[in-house]
């Protein structure tokens, strides 16, 4: 899965342990033939030379047979740009990694630090927790449908009981994104939830019992000691947060389909909605273009600038 | 720091320490349970939903059914539909994960033991992978599947999802292998064994817990997976489920009751497996992650 | 500085008690070592001295305090754990502030405290340091710096020195004992090796499974062991021990050996005993009865030469000077003196045979 495909970019130095192994010279090129081409032929033919066509598409207005023929150089991008839904798209897409870092990995360490404290039942927590994470994002979006549903769903249910209206707030443009991000939340926060522990669990206990003896309150020894050393955790957790963001798709179609009148737009429901939806493989290519550049840039960025000492 | 440190974790630490005050207890278990809730509310009245009819559905959504609409439930489960996209599913993921598995292992193995010109910079081709998702270049992806007449066909998905998953998977299988101590190559060549030889004997046999977490989270991700289904297949007979449960909901629009009942179907598996299989699963997914 | 008492301690987890009824009396600035195999509840008693191990029963008294109730801080406690426990994200001398600057102290008093206590620890240059730049012995002075610095009333050490190479325990053990000797803090010190609890302690306490054995000065214990455990475990090579029955006020072994020792009048005739010799008490030449054995192994250490001899049918270590002319093979003759020779009740193990304190 891309999403968490995205983090291991820990590049090999080719100089780390390569020490020469095997049967030696001789033997090697056989494997070499053998093992490496279907890999890389499967790997260039549906994801690199995809990406390529995709740049060169860009350039052209192409309903997707015979060949492209009409060439509008940078017609595409300036489209794009001009679309109030892709800057819709662009915004919401800040919002969510807004979201993520401000209320999604907070709550995610704070559940954290409370399932591996000694009580009972604490791993039928993390187990609950993790569950949205496990169920695949369709499902999860058509669920909270449902629970949003103005007529038949659970907030209508609660409205109704507290003799209100109930709201609509899918069909609500001011209201709806915020209606998703709920969503993005619940879904989410149990894997970054899981993350935080494994990064808990490499803690020395014997160092927060020296602080104890040290005198430091539970607040002191949490701020000064534990979260310190779990830095790098949250520069993973927040890398996640940000690459899966731009995926998001799946959620949002059963959720919204991108609307009402494109506030719920993400870039990939974007790239769908106008893209392929109406068969305009030069738009959509042009769309792909941007994403891919958006997300090499973030993850390259990223990696380089928080993530270097990892 | 030192190996005798003791774990943070309370439930894998050995001793108890000091145990908790009571408004300490109370107060972690409260708010524990609140965020279960939230988590649980929203499955549990869409299992219970299956069962209601759609009246009581709507003025009922939290509590039991008045009446047990069981027929909701056993309608879809002798429905032919149903059957036929969880087959669809597991078809096209257990491909996937055989595909993926044998490609990434193999070159992988290239990677971690076999020194030749151009290798890092191979590796990094394939890293590049992992750095967009495959919705980027959907739609030359599309028209690729299409000149190669594999529209409509499971390989169309199937194939684009081996791909894009290989990136992930080769540095997994390959930080593994180079995990294994040297000393297992030395013997074997002493032994008389060439590399392949050795991938067969040797490696395959000791990376089962790799082959598990390269495995799991490329089924979850294949059994999860919605774009790449939708884009490629047209023919409902070959919808996995998460493209099934878009098709019902279209066709059933506002009777939620059916709708949660489908819902509610397709997710058990889901949910069985994750309960059944907690740790790998839980420790396939997050490993993937953090390495 | 304080002393400290255990009185009538327990710890239980659940129905299963690990420790019962220890009581122990530390005067102010005694060094104690609490020695023990692993598991006999060394460290699970030091914890509940430490405040980080709730108390089943009993109480620990700080001082004149008693402190069962009291968060580790404020018993006034500095501990140095077994695998140091610094804080890896700061520096050497942060390390060592870290509870100063805690409990609100001014910028130049803590400064001052450091300052002190690197200088005592030689961490004078590696201040800016984080730990992981550190060796495995700076590492140790660092965290007993971090425990100086606070002045407490007591000093708790859990087996600190196990993580380190045998050349480094060596030396650090000696750093310690100094830095006792300078700073005169009650201490209380765990550890499973019984050498570093000898060398360093003014009393050691031996405990097994939870039960205190012995208390008493480190050549009290070496001369007079209450029990086969504590004979057994004080010592090395170990103590060697005989089944054997009281006949005519001698322990005479099953393959006839016969052992003379004194105190026979406190034993019954028949009574079934263990009869204890150090490797160490066998002797070359004497008078009376002797035992002979065929020499199986030999393990030269330079000065000394442990033998493994056959000697009432089992294997019995004796050391002899290095400077002897030894070899597997051989037939020893030894000889035992009264006063050296152990005699156990075989049933309970309490010894009963007088093997006094001062050399008459």
């Amino acid at each position: 899965m891309s999403q968490l495909a995205s983090s291991a970019l820990s590049l090999p130095t080719g100089k780390t342990r390569m020490r020469r192994r095997g049967v030696g010279n001789r033997g090697k090129w056989p494997v070499i033939v053998l093992f490496l081409p279907p890999a890389l032929l499967l790997f260039t033919l549906f994801v690199i030379l995809p990406m390529g066509e995709a740049a060169w598409y860009s350039f052209f207005n192409w309903n997707g047979y015979g060949l492209p023929d009409q060439w509008v150089g940078w017609k595409n991008y300036e489209l794009i740009f001009r679309q109030s839904a892709f800057r819709n798209a662009l915004v919401n897409n800040g919002l969510i990694i807004v979201v993520s870092i401000c209320i999604q990995i907070p709550l995610a360490l704070w559940l954290a630090t409370m399932v591996t404290k000694h009580i009972k039942g604490a791993l039928v927590f993390r187990l609950i927790f993790f569950l949205p994470y496990v169920l695949a994002d369709v499902a999860a979006g058509m669920i909270w449908r449902f629970v949003y549903d103005g007529e038949f769903g659970l907030v209508a249910n609660v409205a109704r009981f507290f003799g209100q209206a109930p709201p609509f707030w899918l069909a609500d443009k001011d209201v709806a994104f915020y209606a998703v991000l709920a969503v993005i939340v619940w879904k989410y926060f149990g894997f970054h939830m899981m993350l935080f522990i494994a990064g808990l669990q490499a803690i020395d206990k014997s160092v927060l019992e020296a602080a104890d003896i040290d005198g430091a309150t539970g607040w002191q020894k949490f701020t000064r000691v534990t979260l310190p050393l779990l830095g790098s955790t949250v520069r993973l957790s927040v890398f996640f947060a940000v690459v899966g963001s731009l995926q998001l798709f799946d959620m949002i179609m059963p959720l919204t389909g991108g609307g009402p009148s494109n506030s719920t737009q993400t870039l990939v429901t974007f790239l769908y909605s106008f893209g392929v939806m109406r068969m305009q493989v030069g738009f959509g290519s042009a769309v792909g273009v941007v994403l891919f550049i958006i997300c090499v840039t973030l993850a390259f960025s990223y990696k380089r600038v928080f993530m270097k000492n990892d | 720091m030192t190996d005798t440190a003791t774990p943070i974790d309370a439930a894998i630490a050995p001793s108890s320490g000091r145990s908790l005050g009571i408004k300490t207890k109370t107060y972690l278990y409260a708010a524990l349970l609140i965020v279960a809730a939230v988590v649980l509310v929203p499955l549990l009245t869409t299992a219970l939903g299956g069962f209601k009819t759609l009246g009581d559905l709507r003025g009922n959504a939290f509590g039991l059914p008045q009446t047990w609409m069981v027929s909701n439930y056993t309608d879809i489960l002798f429905s032919q539909r149903y059957w036929l996209q969880m087959g669809n599913s597991l078809l096209i993921a257990g491909l996937t994960v055989f595909l993926v598995l044998t490609l990434a292992a193999m070159a992988a193995f290239v990677f971690a033991h076999v020194r030749f010109f151009g290798s890092d910079q191979l590796l990094n081709y394939f890293l590049i992978g992992l750095m967009f998702p495959a919705a980027t270049a959907i739609l030359p992806l599309f028209i690729r599947i299409r000149d190669l007449g594999l529209l409509d066909t499971y390989w169309g998905v199937v194939l684009p999802q081996v791909a894009f998953g290989l990136g992930m998977s080769i540095l997994l299988f390959r930080n593994y292998f180079r995990g294994m101590p040297s000393e297992l190559f030395d013997a074997a060549f002493v032994d008389g064994a060439g590399y392949f030889r050795f991938f067969w004997h040797i490696t395959l046999p000791l990376s089962r817990p790799i082959i598990a977490t390269v495995g799991i989270i490329t089924f979850v991700g294949s059994w999860n997976s919605y774009i790449l289904p939708l884009i490629m297949l047209n023919s409902e007979s070959k919808y996995p489920w998460p493209l099934g449960i878009m098709v019902y909901r279209g066709e059933f629009s506002t009777d939620w009751q059916l709708i949660l009942a489908f819902i509610t179907l397709t997710i058990a598996p889901t949910v069985i497996v994750f309960f059944a299989a907690q740790k790998h699963i839980i420790a396939g997914l997050t490993a993937g992650a953090v390495k | 500085m304080a002393g400290l008492e255990l009185r009538n301690i327990a710890k239980s987890y659940g129905a299963v008690s690990v420790i019962e009824g220890v009581s122990l009396t530390v005067a102010d600035g005694e060094f104690v070592a609490l020695v023990g195999p692993s598991g006999c509840g060394k460290s699970t008693i030091l914890r509940m001295i430490a405040g980080l191990e709730d108390i089943s029963g009993g109480e620990i008294v700080i001082g004149s305090e008693v402190v069962n109730d009291l968060t580790p801080k404020e018993r006034n406690i500095a501990m140095v754990f077994q695998s140091y426990a610094l804080y890896p994200h700061m520096s050497v001398y942060r390390n060592m502030a870290f509870n100063l600057e805690l409990a609100g102290k001014p910028r130049d008093e803590i400064d001052r405290r450091v300052q002190v206590a690197a200088t005592m620890l030689e961490l004078g240059p590696l201040l800016e340091r984080k730990p992981s730049q550190l060796s495995g012995g700076q590492r140790q002075r660092v965290a007993m710096g971090r425990a100086v610095v606070r002045n407490p009333s007591v000093f708790l050490f859990d087996e600190p020195l196990s993580n380190l190479d045998a050349k480094l325990r060596v030396q650090m053990r000696s750093e310690i004992k100094q830095l006792h000797n300078k700073v005169g803090v009650t201490s209380v010190y765990v550890t499973h090796d019984q050498v570093e609890a000898m060398t360093l302690a003014d009393r050691v306490v031996v405990l097994n499974r939870g039960v205190i054995q012995q208390s008493g000065s480190p050549m009290q214990l070496y001369r007079e062991p209450a029990n086969t455990f504590v004979a057994g475990f004080i010592g090395s090579p170990a103590m060697n021990l005989f089944d054997a029955t009281i006949v005519n006020g001698t322990a005479r072994t099953a393959s006839g050996e016969a052992f003379v020792f004194e105190g026979a009048g406190k034993s019954t005739e028949g009574q079934s005993v263990t009869v204890g010799i150090r490797p160490e008490h066998f002797l070359r030449t004497g008078q009376g009865s002797s035992l002979t054995g065929r020499i199986s192994t030999i393990e030269p250490t330079g000065g000394q030469t442990f033998v493994t001899v056959s000697i009432a049918g089992q294997p019995t270590v004796v050391t002899v000077s290095g400077d002897d002319n030894v070899s597997p093979g051989d037939e020893l003759t030894l000889f035992t003196t009264p006063r050296q020779v152990y005699v156990f009740d075989a049933a309970s193990g309490q010894r009963i045979s007088e093997n006094a304190h001062l050399r008459a």
